[in-house]
């Protein structure tokens, strides 16, 4: 019962039942909106009957010649609608943009070390920890970067583990 | 000089070298730059004719035309816009300008004053261009059909998308969820309902499609014409049978083919997440029923279907909700009892408990609980409480972040306990269902479920402080506080807590203007990035957010706040009034109101099933038992009463400015305090504001006096107010200002002398404060209760008359420049001066019993020992009462079983503590209290001081 769609901005106003969770950020309004003007591609929303919002994606692609991939920014699912696989389908949309329109190599996103369901979950999902980002979350918590890669990158070569952890300075793009 | 206008004397001056100096170099990178800090500065138009100069003396720089676009773009001049981006087209061909033209056409036909023909121009432009260049964007080919599709030209849509440049739509499944939507517009149904079933074959779980599926096969496109929602940010409901008249044959056919394409579905989906074929069935059962050719049994039985599979999934009730709220009650009685009598024999705990939730849920749903007997519904409480104490343990691994199993039962048992309170108006069943959701939150800390039904509570139980607390705790920021809000601020504005208050309306309209200040920056990047259906997005986006009625109320609610906080000082709030324009803006605001179409932004869907909209509250009256609140209806009553109060509310700061003025000279014939005469017209201004607001009201002007003097010398009942008790007495108090001046209302009529108006206000002012404190009763013992309308009286209806008292006695003051007065005058001004003392003396002694009553209030509880609080949680001599259910929790606390629960819960368990929630009650309420003392106590020193002049 998820009919997914293209997210807009008056899906803003009805997402609180999943932002007041307390693992998902509201970013402020200029965020969201250069997501929409830049990547509409990568930014959808799962409704329920009664067009109740039951989670959303948002992400982005950028890079430059093999660096060229997908970014997952936020997955999120409403306490009411978890344990259906619901962020499955959302991450699965995002690599298949990624993959089949835009040709990417990889998709990858960023994750509290501290958070072992999501980091459970994305593994279940193909994602393999690449790298660790020393003190990623606001200079307290190290962030591990996970990636996927997709069917452009042959040889897997995207996601062969870095052996040290890099700094937020280091990362190509954030 | 400071630096803003430092900053506004370089850009000047650099403007005047660029008109002025031939050989200064125009650059865009030099007016990009002066185009920023104008912007900062507030002053686009400056930043726009610099691009206008540039752009007249270089015609052909794409560069210069790009960024005068942009300042149209932040200007929101479409029409400018749509010239300046052809001017680029004819330049440089490129398609992109085009669609910028196209883009600022259909934003003068959907947010400006263009007609619809318009469009037809953009429509000829864009066939032009494709004659000779094709498109080549996606965005592009969703744009013309976007505009075909407005001017209902469906057929010349699905050619061009049935065309090549359908392809540019690359991904199948919303091509053809396109060319479904253009073919059930144009009516050729048959033809929608073999697309549609495609969309459904690649998307099997696509709620809305397999609703708009099933509408073309019995001929009925409606569901594509929703919109979206309109004012609210709800959709419309569909109900999505308009053609109850096909054949009976023609009917069965169809209805035969969806359900063989459901089975099929269902056979093909292997994937148990998969539920839409599945409620799919429900929904044909459903649009049977509506064409009279069904039976509820079946629909009983599909719901039956859908709960062996789905009923363990929280989202069950409300996926089945419009299902189960169609049957009659027989109906819904007998899926209750189905549901009670399965047998839960899920594998797994999580599931069984999960069936268990729902089945609570549905009773819920249907209203069943409010016809339970007291003791029942006790027990019903009990029994969810119960199944969450007994299933702590299948959430023992689970991380602290994950949402634990059957927090929802927590939830459940504390609305039957609300309900429970509100029937038997004990209040120990309050206070359980307020701890019940703390000892929730001591165990998992997140569940913001539990915080919004918490501070609804403590907000009801008048310890606002706590409530505000929780309300941080969500962590409400961005967009969230235009639509979740609504939970904290209105109790704030009615309350002493000033400070908190001031915070929130200052958060939430900085959050507002910055947004209406970056939009259009954002509008011209999805321009650039050729998103082109996001730029009418973004531009519709904040048309909505600026018409949002919240933020309105937040516009006028903010001065008002201001002018409560300063009204024991006259010259401040002259400050104050100046700096908002005498409230002539306000006023304007007030008049624009009825033409203006609002738009109700909040999410009300989250808030608890006893205050449904923000100015409703079922535990404020009596219990009705009613079952069922149907939500629309009260929500289109807020609305109403949103903008009369808007509208009313503006035309306060103008009215204080008005009759801070008239009472300035009704001491001095017609000389203002300053020396300088009286504008009469002021005093007729006053008038019509008077006429107006009494309208608002609901009575005409003569009326709106009658009634008032008949509620002060006891003819009428004091209910007669009651409707708007703060918006009455505001009236009376600037009744007599104006009638300072004007004289108009007199003191007696035929032989029966009549009060003063001085009287009426102070007679009024005293009755009711005195009134709302003695029904306000003890707090501890007294939910709800009227200590917000003490507060509104004392800080809006008596701080505006104790300025028109401190306008009338600085009047009064001799100045050195003014000649003493004698005879006739000087006996009016001893009257008024009798009359001034009077109503200080009224106002002081309505004060003082308030704070008498605040410091007996604060003292006992204070005094108030926590078996006080507890002894309210009494269970009776059958085991009946508030009580069972903490009870429970402190077995359960004694008996801690560590390698059951784990670690994490038996140390929160651990960590439990009843007595300090009590003592966050009587500390909250001492709060407010204590708070609002200060207030009272602050305007007794400056009344007092008053007297001191005269």
């Amino acid at each position: 019962m998820t009919t997914i769609r293209r997210f807009c901005c008056n899906d803003l106003l009805r997402f609180a039942s999943v932002n007041l969770d307390h693992l998902t950020e509201t970013f402020n309004m200029s965020f969201y909106m250069t997501y929409l003007a830049r990547w509409p591609d990568y930014f959808h929303v799962a409704e329920a009957p009664g067009n109740r919002i039951m989670g959303y994606i948002m992400g982005k692609v950028e890079g430059q010649g093999e660096s060229w991939h997908g970014h997952v920014t936020a997955v999120t699912v409403s306490p009411e609608y978890r344990r259906q696989q619901l962020a499955k389908k959302l991450m699965n949309l995002l690599e298949d943009i990624s993959d089949k329109i835009d040709k990417a190599y990889f998709v990858d996103l960023f994750v509290r070390a501290s958070n072992t369901p999501a980091i459970k979950m994305y593994e279940k999902l193909g994602y393999v920890i690449y790298r660790r980002v020393l003190r990623y979350y606001s200079g307290e918590e190290d962030g591990l970067d996970m990636r996927k890669a997709l069917s452009r990158d042959v040889e897997k070569k995207s996601i062969i583990p870095l052996k040290r952890p890099v700094t937020p300075d280091e990362l190509e793009y954030d | 000089m400071g630096k803003a206008e430092e900053a506004l004397s370089v850009c000047l001056n650099a403007k005047d070298q660029l008109y002025t100096n031939d050989s200064v170099l125009i650059d865009d990178l030099t007016l990009s730059t002066l185009q920023i800090v104008f912007q900062r500065l507030d002053h686009l138009d400056m930043a726009t004719s610099c691009y206008e100069y540039a752009c007249g003396k270089f015609p052909n720089s794409l560069e210069l035309m790009m960024g005068l676009f942009n300042c149209y773009v932040r200007e929101y001049s479409f029409v400018k816009q749509q010239q300046i981006a052809i001017k680029m087209y004819k330049v440089v061909g490129e398609e992109r300008f085009l669609l910028w033209a196209v883009c600022s056409i259909q934003l003068q036909v959907f947010c400006g004053n263009g007609g619809e023909k318009l469009l037809l121009l953009a429509e000829g432009l864009l066939k032009k261009h494709i004659a000779s260049h094709s498109l080549h964007e996606p965005e592009a080919l969703s744009v013309y059909i976007s505009l075909l599709e407005r001017q209902s030209k469906f057929g010349d849509a699905l050619e061009i998308l049935a065309g090549k440049l359908g392809s540019l739509i690359m991904i199948e499944v919303d091509r053809l969820r396109l060319q479904g939507r253009l073919l059930a517009r144009a009516g050729d149904y048959s033809a929608a309902a073999d697309i549609l079933q495609k969309v459904l074959e690649l998307c099997p779980d696509d709620w809305e499609y397999f609703l708009h599926y099933l509408g073309c096969l019995l001929d009925d496109g409606s569901s594509f014409f929703l919109g979206n929602g309109g004012n609210s940010i709800y959709p419309p409901k569909h109900v999505g049978c308009k053609n109850l008249d096909l054949p009976d044959e023609v009917f069965d056919t169809r209805i035969s083919r969806a359900s063989v394409f459901v089975e099929k579905l269902m056979a093909e989906c292997d994937n148990a997440s998969i539920r839409s074929p599945h409620l799919a069935n429900l929904e044909i059962q459903k649009r049977k029923l509506i064409y009279g050719k069904g039976d509820p049994g079946k629909l009983v039985e599909e719901l039956m279907q859908y709960f062996s599979r789905f009923g363990h999934l929280a989202c069950f009730t409300s996926d089945v909700e419009a299902f189960l709220l169609f049957l009659d009650d027989p109906n819904k009685s007998e899926v209750l009892e189905k549901l009670k009598g399965c047998e839960l024999t899920s594998s797994s705990q999580t599931k069984a408990l999960g069936q268990a939730i729902t089945i609570f849920k549905v009773e819920n749903l249907i209203g069943n609980m409010f016809s339970l007997p007291v003791c029942e519904l006790e027990g019903l409480a009990v029994r969810m409480a119960d199944m969450y104490c007994k299933n702590l343990p299948v959430s023992k691994d689970l991380d602290l972040q994950e949402n634990m199993h059957g927090e929802e039962l927590l939830s459940m048992a504390c609305n039957v306990l609300v309900q429970l309170f509100w029937r038997t108006r004990n209040v120990g069943y309050l206070l359980e269902s307020i701890m019940i959701l703390e000892f929730g939150l001591t165990i998992r800390r997140y569940t913001w479920q539990y915080k919004i039904l918490l501070l609804h509570l403590y907000s009801y139980w008048n310890c606002l402080p706590v409530a505000y607390d929780w309300y941080k705790s969500l962590d409400v920021k961005n967009i969230l506080l235009e639509t979740v809000s609504h939970h904290i601020l209105p109790q704030m504005l009615a309350s002493p807590l000033w400070s908190d208050l001031n915070d929130l309306l200052r958060d939430y309209l900085k959050f507002m203007d910055d947004h209406f200040r970056e939009s259009a920056d954002l509008t011209f990047l999805a321009y650039r990035h050729r998103n082109y259906s996001k730029v009418i997005e973004f531009v519709q986006f904040k048309e909505r957010l600026q018409r949002s009625s919240q933020y309105l109320v937040a516009k006028i609610e903010a001065p008002i706040l201001q002018l409560k906080q300063n009204a024991n000082s006259i010259q401040e709030e002259e400050c104050i009034l100046e700096s908002l324009k005498n409230g002539n803006h306000f006023v304007e605001l007030s008049n624009e109101i009825g033409n203006k179409l609002l738009t109700f932004n909040e999410d009300l869907q989250l808030r608890p099933w006893w205050t449904p909209t923000f100015d409703k509250n079922y535990l404020l009256g009596p219990f009705e038992g009613v079952s069922y609140y149907p939500r629309e209806n009260l929500i289109k009553q807020t609305e109403e009463n949103v903008l009369k109060n808007i509208e009313k509310r503006s035309l306060l700061p103008r009215m204080i400015y008005l009759s801070i003025h008239c009472a300035s000279s009704s001491l001095k014939e017609h000389t203002e305090a300053n020396g300088s005469a009286f504008d009469p017209k002021l005093s007729l201004e006053l008038k019509v504001l008077l006429e107006r607001y009494a309208r608002i009201l609901g009575f005409p002007f003569q009326d709106a006096i009658e009634l008032v003097l008949g509620v002060s010398s006891g003819q009428k009942p004091s209910e007669a107010l009651s409707s708007d008790l703060i918006g009455w007495i505001n009236f009376v108090v600037f009744l007599n200002a104006w009638n300072l001046n004007s004289r108009e209302i007199g003191f007696s009529n035929n032989d029966k002398p009549r009060p003063s108006t001085w009287h009426l206000v102070n007679s009024l002012l005293k009755k009711y404060i005195i009134e709302k404190m003695r029904s306000t009763g003890p707090l501890l013992s007294s939910p709800g209760g009227d200590l917000p309308m003490l507060v509104q009286l004392v800080t809006e209806p008596l701080s505006w008359h104790s300025l028109i008292i401190q306008s009338s006695v600085r009047s009064s003051l001799p100045s050195g420049k003014k000649k003493k007065k004698g005879g006739v005058t000087e006996q009016a001004n001893s009257h008024h001066s009798h009359e001034i003392q009077d109503s200080i003396q009224s106002l002081c002694d309505a004060i003082k019993e308030v704070t008498e009553w605040l410091s007996a209030q604060i003292n006992k509880l204070d005094d108030v020992k926590f078996e006080t609080i507890f002894s309210l949680l009494q269970v009776n001599g059958e085991g009946q009462g508030p009580g069972r259910i903490l009870h429970m929790f402190e077995n359960l606390i004694s008996s801690v079983d560590n390698t059951a629960l784990g670690d994490r819960i038996s140390q929160a368990l651990q960590s439990w503590d009843a007595v300090e929630v009590a003592r966050k009650v009587g500390a909250g309420q001492s709060s407010v209290l204590s708070q609002f003392l200060r207030i009272c106590e602050s305007k007794i020193k400056s009344l007092q001081a008053l007297r001191t002049h005269l």
